[in-house]
């Protein structure tokens, strides 16, 4: 009897001792050598290209100027997210109310916000003035009891945040409202159950569980609002972008003021991706993460670390 | 004779064309334990959603103490009640699921204190005191801190009975508690039920587990086709149906004689 069940090739060691050689992925290899040169060339350019004076954008990375541009883009960001959500609560409820009444505004609105560009918006609100010039509070069709001119509401700040503020509103609400039908009809029946009011079953069980549902595609919304912030330097205010597209006017530094305010978006978006990754753990299983995790998260995607655990 | 705790009179429910219920009358009187069965599709869970309202009869009327279910008598017009008047009465009767439906993103504990402290203003370390009984009478004390998921289903129905009992309800209705479980689990939620009613608590129990019902309860109700065909003493029903459609079911779900 032999020691194993193999067919026996003279010359052949044991199939038992030896130690099988791996999968060579020679393609895998081939393309990382082609990405490795090309990465070579954008630093050697980055580096030595004497266009990107990087000089300059040392100068000016902390100038006051940009700084104060940047907490403009902070706040904007802020305000528009903060608002459109609160916005967006508000739609998501009303999309799913039973009135035909509140499914109908709330989605003419979605429908309206969604459908006209924010940089369309932006100048549209800024010159409401010129379509409504003057504001009052009264009763419809009846007397007014207080009246401003809307030039002295619409400045360009509130015009970006209204624009900003009311697209922001459209997505979330079709995100919250996806959230909220993904929470099942039996949390609520529980609810009914246990005598909950109807305001006490939103709050307290169907919001928790939706918005927890929807914290990644709110990180994502808030990345993207943060690089719509930089619209507003149309209507002259001075974020990041505006504050540099200023000084350059001035000094005709172009590409270095423009690497400034790239560097600065990427570090906002960089926080915010971590940041995220940071609620959406602790909502998840009460722990947050720690660095060196989420830095493995954000490299290596779930998918293609499946795919290595399936093939090891 | 003293009143029933709850009466069904004339109850109806039609889902579009679909007859479900068609037209239920009975009673529950304190401390009873009574057991519904019957095939799949007879209306039985209906029956027992329609009892609190989660399901809104087509007609008919619900009595919790004489007072009608979700309506509402102002001077000599009846009204019907809104979803937050509804859930003064809801509140006293409890509701075991067959899904459990507990609140994921909270642990056993709070799910058993989460209502007691918003429904009725329970100081928050009393809820967590009267809670931690509830989960002790229930045998799931040293888990009171476990996620829903981290639980096994039997203990997820366990901390729903739990959850149930804390609201301290007249009676409590259970849609088919264990049949969503794995056979080995069934036994310790059945344990917990027994337990209930031996302590006297009111309860209404739709169910496939016949010795549970044989056991347990005071009245077996059978029913098929949107009515009750049979009821009586759970013994007597089971062993010597009238009906040759209780006959027919009990042939199918009793392979040997009970």
């Amino acid at each position: 009897m032999s020691k194993t069940s193999e067919r026996v090739v003279s010359g052949r060691p044991d199939i038992h001792v030896v130690k099988p050689i791996p999968v060579r992925s020679y393609g895998q290899w081939a393309g990382a050598a082609v990405l490795l040169v090309f990465a070579a060339l954008f630093l050697k350019n980055l580096t030595t290209n004497q266009n990107m004076q990087w000089p300059v954008v040392r100068q000016y990375l902390f100038h006051p100027d940009i700084l104060s541009g940047l907490g403009m883009t902070i706040l904007l960001t802020l305000l528009a997210m903060v608002i459109g959500l609160s916005i967006g609560i508000v739609l998501a409820i009303m999309r799913l109310s039973s009135s035909p009444v509140f499914q109908g505004a709330s989605w003419v609105w979605i429908w309206f916000f969604r459908g006209v560009p924010p940089l369309v918006q932006l100048i549209l609100w800024y010159n409401l003035a010129l379509l409504i010039p003057e504001i009052s509070i009264g009763i419809p069709f009846g007397p007014k009891f207080a009246t401003w001119d809307t030039n002295d509401l619409i400045t360009p700040f509130s015009a970006a945040i209204l624009g900003l503020a009311f697209t922001e509103s459209a997505y979330a609400a079709e995100m919250l409202r996806a959230g909220i039908q993904a929470v099942s009809s039996g949390q609520v029946e529980a609810c009914a159950s246990l005598g909950m009011t109807r305001s006490q079953t939103l709050r307290r069980v169907i919001l928790p569980q939706a918005l927890r549902i929807v914290i990644p595609p709110i990180g994502n919304d808030t990345i993207s609002m943060l690089k719509f912030t930089s619209l507003v330097s149309v209507l002259a205010l001075p974020d990041v972008l505006y504050s540099a597209q200023m000084v350059y006017a001035r000094t005709h530094q172009t590409i270095p003021l423009l690497v400034v305010a790239t560097i600065w978006y990427l570090v906002l978006t960089t926080v915010l991706t971590f940041g995220e990754h940071f609620v959406e753990h602790r909502l998840h299983s009460g722990t947050p993460l720690s660095l060196r995790e989420m830095l493995r998260r954000l490299v290596v995607t779930v998918p293609f670390r499946r795919q290595k655990e399936i093939a090891s | 004779m003293t009143e029933p705790l709850l009466k069904v009179e004339r109850l109806r429910k039609s889902f579009g064309s679909n007859e479900v219920l068609a037209g239920i009358d009975l009673e529950v009187h304190e401390r009873d334990v009574m057991c519904i069965v019957g095939p799949s599709g007879s209306g039985k869970s209906t029956l027992l959603r329609c009892l609190n309202h989660l399901e809104k009869p087509t007609s008919g009327i619900i009595f919790l103490r004489g007072e009608p279910i979700g309506l509402r008598w102002k001077g000599n017009r009846l009204h019907e009640m809104t979803f937050d008047e509804l859930s003064r009465q809801r509140r006293r009767m409890g509701m075991v699921f067959q899904g459990f439906h507990l609140f994921p993103h909270k642990t056993a504990l709070e799910n058993v204190t989460e209502a007691p402290i918003i429904v009725k203003g329970l100081r928050p370390d009393v809820a967590r005191a009267e809670a931690m009984e509830m989960l002790e009478k229930v045998g799931l004390a040293d888990r009171a801190d476990y996620f829903p998921r981290q639980l096994s289903g039997g203990q997820q129905q366990r901390v729903a009975i739990a959850r149930s009992l804390a609201m301290k309800p007249e009676l409590m209705l259970f849609d088919e508690p264990t049949s969503s479980l794995d056979p080995e689990l069934v036994g310790e939620v059945l344990a917990t039920m027994r337990q209930l009613a031996d302590e006297g608590m009111t309860m209404v129990v739709v169910t496939h587990e016949m010795l549970f019902a044989r056991d347990v309860a005071d009245h077996l109700i059978f029913m098929d086709g949107g009515v009750i065909v049979e009821q009586g003493d759970p013994k007597q029903v089971l062993t010597r149906p009238r009906h040759e459609r209780t006959q027919s079911f009990l042939a199918r779900v009793l392979p040997e004689a009970v």
